[in-house]
């Protein structure tokens, strides 16, 4: 983890294993499936729920910055609390959940590297008790859109022609899906992606073990094969700004970004939305589909 | 009333007075109820296309009909336990019950559960589309004469 280029956001299960009764620190899970926590978390480990919790149920938006205050009280976060994200699902929704802290400007965060799965395979154990702390006090500034993209950002953002990655799968990117595969279909009206947008799918981010891959790997996926670059503004984004979390995550961070925001309306507004640039059609790696590489000169093409 | 709804009837006054906690607790305890596959549907596993491909982690449905009753056979992976309960409550509202009836499974559930305010939108939304899949994979194992046997039974 060490060679990442911002290591300390990541920690090792070894490592919560030996913070599990630090009062400095708060684990805290976000899964896709929530009765996971019931069944067996991290001893001491609070859930945040991305769905129920830190989303708005009415407008389509994240929680207020009072709700979010709230949150933190209740679970016994203060301003100055360590909070330990993981999940199942390769610590997609602990990113989602990550990114959400950070939008409220919460301090120290970090991710359990490999998640659920890496705490299961190294055999360790599970708790089911009920987890209730004191009520602390806690005072969040607004929200840091350093790191959030609205739709209107993105459509300057794409006709400056500054880049973009779409981390969805190459399905979902070419048009020929309008919703994950394997997911039902949650109602974008035209399929597609954003003209501009690489297409780099969050997946590839991690290891079998649901570890982070190594910044080698990383380095390659995207600077190489996805054609980013760590200066440029960039934005990514998926369906609904879950799996671009990840990949958000990973650019920033490990990758060391300086300038990356993840558009949280992503293809579920995109592709709603009227009049909205579309492009269909699958990637040609490292470039748009719109786009095409340059020819190498010594072509053999007739 | 048809048997399917007062066996669902009872299942939702289960979850009725619970918290949020006990509602997932309870949800647990049918997840863990559900029969492992037997040999005969390993094998079919194998040689049938039975995943359901809304769910992301493997989900295998067999919703069949046996002299006009209905049954309800499934495989769910380990890391969706909530997936995997709500296959075992759907498979104890229809197993062995008239098929007529057991392809007209509610859609709201999960509503009546309490459990669609737990698990939030987009989730009750997946699992919304496996009641869909066991009414239409119901209806299409149903022969002629099994559509009259609910009839019957509401008249009788």
């Amino acid at each position: 983890m060490a060679d990442y280029v911002h290591p300390d956001v990541l920690v090792s299960t070894e490592w919560v294993a030996e913070h599990l009764s630090d009062p400095s620190v708060r684990i805290v899970e976000s899964n896709e499936d929530r009765a996971l926590y019931t069944q067996g978390h991290i001893s001491g480990a609070v859930e945040i729920d991305w769905q129920v919790d830190l989303q708005d149920q009415v407008c389509r938006d994240y929680i207020s910055r009072e709700d979010f205050e709230k949150l933190c009280s209740l679970n016994g976060i203060s301003n100055d609390t360590t909070v330990v994200l993981y999940g199942d699902k390769n610590n997609w929704w602990a990113c989602y959940a990550f990114w959400v802290f950070k939008l409220y400007g919460h301090a120290n965060c970090r991710i359990m590297n490999g998640g659920r799965k890496r705490w299961q395979l190294d055999g360790r154990e599970w708790s089911s008790d009920r987890v209730k702390y004191p009520h602390s006090h806690y005072t969040a500034p607004e929200q840091d859109h350093s790191i959030r993209s609205l739709r209107d950002d993105v459509l300057k953002h794409q006709k400056a022609g500054k880049p973009l990655v779409d981390v969805r799968s190459p399905e979902e990117y070419s048009g020929e899906r309008l919703h994950m595969p394997d997911y039902p279909n949650e109602g974008a009206l035209r399929g597609g992606h954003i003209p501009g947008a690489v297409n780099v799918p969050w997946v590839l981010s991690v290891n079998e073990d649901g570890t982070f891959k190594s910044r080698k790997d990383l380095e390659k996926l995207y600077l190489r094969d996805g054609n980013l670059k760590r200066k440029a503004r960039t934005i990514a984004y998926c369906r609904i700004g879950e799996r671009s979390s990840l990949t958000w995550f990973v650019l920033k961070y490990l990758l060391g970004f300086g300038n990356v925001k993840n558009y949280d309306g992503s293809w579920m507004e995109w592709g709603n939305c009227v009049r909205m640039p579309i492009v269909q059609g699958s990637a040609i790696a490292g470039y748009p589909v719109e786009k095409s590489p340059p020819v190498p000169s010594a072509s053999t093409h007739a | 009333m048809n048997s399917v709804q007062t066996r669902l009837d009872r299942i939702i006054e289960e979850f009725s007075d619970l918290d949020g906690r006990e509602k997932l607790e309870l949800l647990l305890d049918y997840a863990n109820s559900l029969a492992p596959l037997s040999q005969e549907y390993q094998s079919r596993k194998v040689s049938e296309d039975r995943r359901v491909p809304e769910c992301q982690t493997p989900v295998f449905l067999w919703a069949e009909v046996t002299n006009g009753m209905a049954s309800l056979i499934a495989e769910v992976a380990p890391e969706a336990p909530t997936v995997k309960g709500f296959v075992a409550i759907l498979a104890a509202a229809i197993d062995g019950q008239p098929a007529a009836a057991a392809c007209l499974l509610p859609d709201n559930v999960l509503e009546q559960m309490g459990l669609a305010d737990v698990l939030g939108i987009l989730r009750t939304r997946g699992l919304r589309a496996i009641v869909g899949r066991v009414n239409r994979g119901i209806l299409n194992e149903m022969k002629p004469h099994d559509h009259h046997d609910h009839h019957d039974q509401r008249t009788m």
